[in-house]
C-alpha cells in the first residue's frame, strides 16, 4: 500500500471536509467543539496540541489571533490550500467559537530539536539584534511567549512550523499579519530564524 | 458534464485563493518627499497627518499599548540603545516625537531602518499622538551613552553660543516650537544626527540649525554632542 504524506492526507481531509461543511451551519458552542474534535483534530490534535511539526499547535493560542487567522483563511487573505476548504462554509459565529475553543485548551510543552541553538535564540528573542536592526520578539509576543491579542502565542510552537512562517513572511508569500513580521523576517538570517524557532519551541 | 453548484463554489474558492497568492506584498519602501535640499523648503510646514495627530486628545494608556511594536528597539523604558544609535525617547516632548514620526512617514526624514515599523499600517496618526504623550511622561533613564569627556569645556562653549537659545540652557528643548530635548540623549545618536544635519543628510533639519553648524568640524560636533549627552534637564 502506498504511504501518504501528512500533507496529502491533510489536503484530502480538507477537500472532504470542505464538501461536508459547505452545507453545515454551526449554531452552538457544542457544535464548534464537535467540529474541532471530528475534523480539525485530524491535523491539530483533539485539544489543539498538534503532533505533526508542520501543523501549528493551537492550544492556548490567543483568541483574537485565531479568529483573525480563521477569517483570513476564509477570505483568502491568508493562503492555504489545506485550510481554505475547511473554513469556506463557516460563519463568523462558528469561527468565533472555534477560536474560543482552542484559546482555552492547555498547551503541551514543545519539542526542542537542537538544544545547541537555545542560547543564541534566547538572546535574539529577548534583545533582538541591533547589527541588522532586528527588534526583540518579546516586545510583542511577551517575555514568556504567551502572546497578546493579535500577537500570537509562540511558546511551545513547533519549530518547523515557525520556520515555515518566517520564510513565508520573508518571501512575501504570507501577507496577512505581515505588517510587522515581513520587515522582521526579511532582516533575520536563516541561522537566526532557526535559533529563535528553537527557543520558542523550548518555552513552556 | 454538469457540475453541481457546490463543486463549482469550491472550485471558485480554490481559484480565488491561488489568485490571492499572486498578489504583491505591501511595499514597505520609504517614500521620498522634498526636504532641505529643495528650493523653497519650509521647516515644519503643516502636514495633514501631523495635524491629525496634534489635534487628537492623546491617551497615554492607549499609547502604552501601541508602543509595543516600538519597544522591540527603543526598549520598554524608552531608553533606546546607545551602541545601535537608537535614540532615547523617555521624557521627550510629545510634539517632537509626533513631528519626527510624521517626517519619517512622509519621507522628509530618511530612515529606511525604522520606516517599516512607523507606517500607517502599524500606527495611526492618533496612535502616534498616544505613544508620544506616553513617552513624554516616562521618567528619563539614567546611564545614557556619553562621549569620552575630553572636550567638555569646548562643548559647553559651543552649546552656550549656538544651541542654548533654542534647545535651552539645560538641554530641555522647547515643546511649543518642536525643538527637541537633547539632555540625556545618547552621544552616538546626537553625533550622528548633528553631523547629518550639517551635511544636509538629515533632510528635515531646520535651516537655521544647518547654518549654525556650517563651520563645525567633526571634533566640534563630538564635543558639543558629548556635552549635550551630559545635560540634566528633566531629571
Amino acid at each position: 500500500m502506498t504511504a501518504f504524506s501528512p500533507k496529502i492526507t491533510a489536503v484530502a481531509i480538507g477537500l472532504i471536509g470542505g464538501f461536508w461543511l459547505a452545507g453545515v451551519a454551526l449554531a452552538s458552542d457544542t457544535a464548534a467543539t464537535k467540529l474541532a474534535h471530528d475534523v480539525c483534530a485530524g491535523c491539530h490534535g483533539v485539544d489543539g496540541n498538534s503532533v505533526v511539526p508542520n501543523f501549528p499547535k493551537l492550544a492556548g493560542q490567543q483568541k483574537v489571533y485565531l479568529l483573525r487567522e480563521l477569517k483570513d483563511y476564509r477570505s483568502g487573505k491568508r493562503v492555504s490550500d489545506i485550510m481554505a476548504p475547511f473554513v469556506a462554509g463557516l460563519g463568523d459565529d462558528d469561527l468565533e467559537q472555534l477560536a474560543a475553543y482552542y484559546a482555552k485548551q492547555t498547551p503541551a510543552p514543545g519539542v526542542v530539536n537542537n538544544p545547541g541553538l537555545l542560547a543564541v535564540g534566547k538572546s535574539l528573542y529577548l534583545n533582538g539584534n541591533s547589527a541588522n536592526d532586528v527588534p526583540s520578539c518579546e516586545s510583542c509576543h511577551e517575555t514568556d511567549g504567551s502572546g497578546s491579542g493579535k500577537f500570537p502565542r509562540v511558546a511551545g510552537q513547533h519549530s518547523e512550523y515557525a520556520l515555515d512562517q518566517f520564510r513565508l513572511y520573508a518571501t512575501g508569500k504570507r501577507t496577512n499579519g505581515a505588517r510587522v513580521m515581513k520587515a522582521v523576517a526579511e532582516r533575520m538570517t536563516e541561522a537566526e530564524t532557526r535559533a529563535v524557532a528553537e527557543y520558542m519551541a523550548s518555552m513552556p | 458534464m454538469k457540475l453541481s453548484p457546490r463543486f463549482t463554489t469550491l472550485a471558485a474558492l480554490l481559484i480565488a485563493s491561488f489568485g490571492a497568492s499572486a498578489a504583491p506584498a505591501d511595499s514597505q519602501q520609504q517614500p521620498r518627499a522634498a526636504g532641505i535640499e529643495t528650493y523653497g523648503y519650509t521647516w515644519n510646514s503643516p502636514d495633514q497627518d501631523m495635524n491629525r495627530a496634534l489635534a487628537h486628545r492623546a491617551d497615554p494608556g492607549k499609547g502604552e499599548a501601541a508602543y509595543k511594536v516600538c519597544k522591540g528597539c527603543h526598549k520598554a523604558d524608552g531608553a533606546g540603545l546607545a551602541d545601535a544609535e537608537y535614540p532615547q525617547l523617555a521624557g521627550q516632548h510629545a510634539n517632537v516625537i509626533i513631528k519626527q514620526m510624521m517626517d519619517i512617514r512622509a519621507g522628509r526624514r530618511d530612515n529606511p531602518r525604522m520606516y517599516p515599523f512607523a507606517g500607517e499600517w502599524i500606527v495611526s496618526a492618533e496612535e502616534i499622538a498616544d505613544i508620544a504623550v506616553y513617552l513624554q511622561k516616562l521618567p528619563i533613564p539614567a546611564g545614557n551613552g556619553k562621549g569620552n569627556g575630553y572636550h567638555l569645556s569646548r562643548g559647553k562653549a559651543l552649546y552656550d553660543k549656538d544651541c542654548a537659545s533654542c534647545h535651552g540652557n539645560a538641554g530641555e528643548g522647547d515643546a511649543a516650537n518642536f525643538y527637541p530635548m537633547v539632555a540625556g540623549q545618547h552621544f552616538s545618536y546626537l553625533k550622528r544626527e548633528t553631523r547629518e544635519s550639517r551635511d544636509h543628510g538629515r533632510r528635515n533639519a531646520s535651516p537655521e540649525m544647518v547654518k549654525v553648524l556650517k563651520g563645525y568640524s567633526d571634533a566640534d560636533v563630538d564635543a558639543v554632542s558629548d556635552y549635550m549627552s551630559r545635560l540634566k534637564a528633566g531629571r
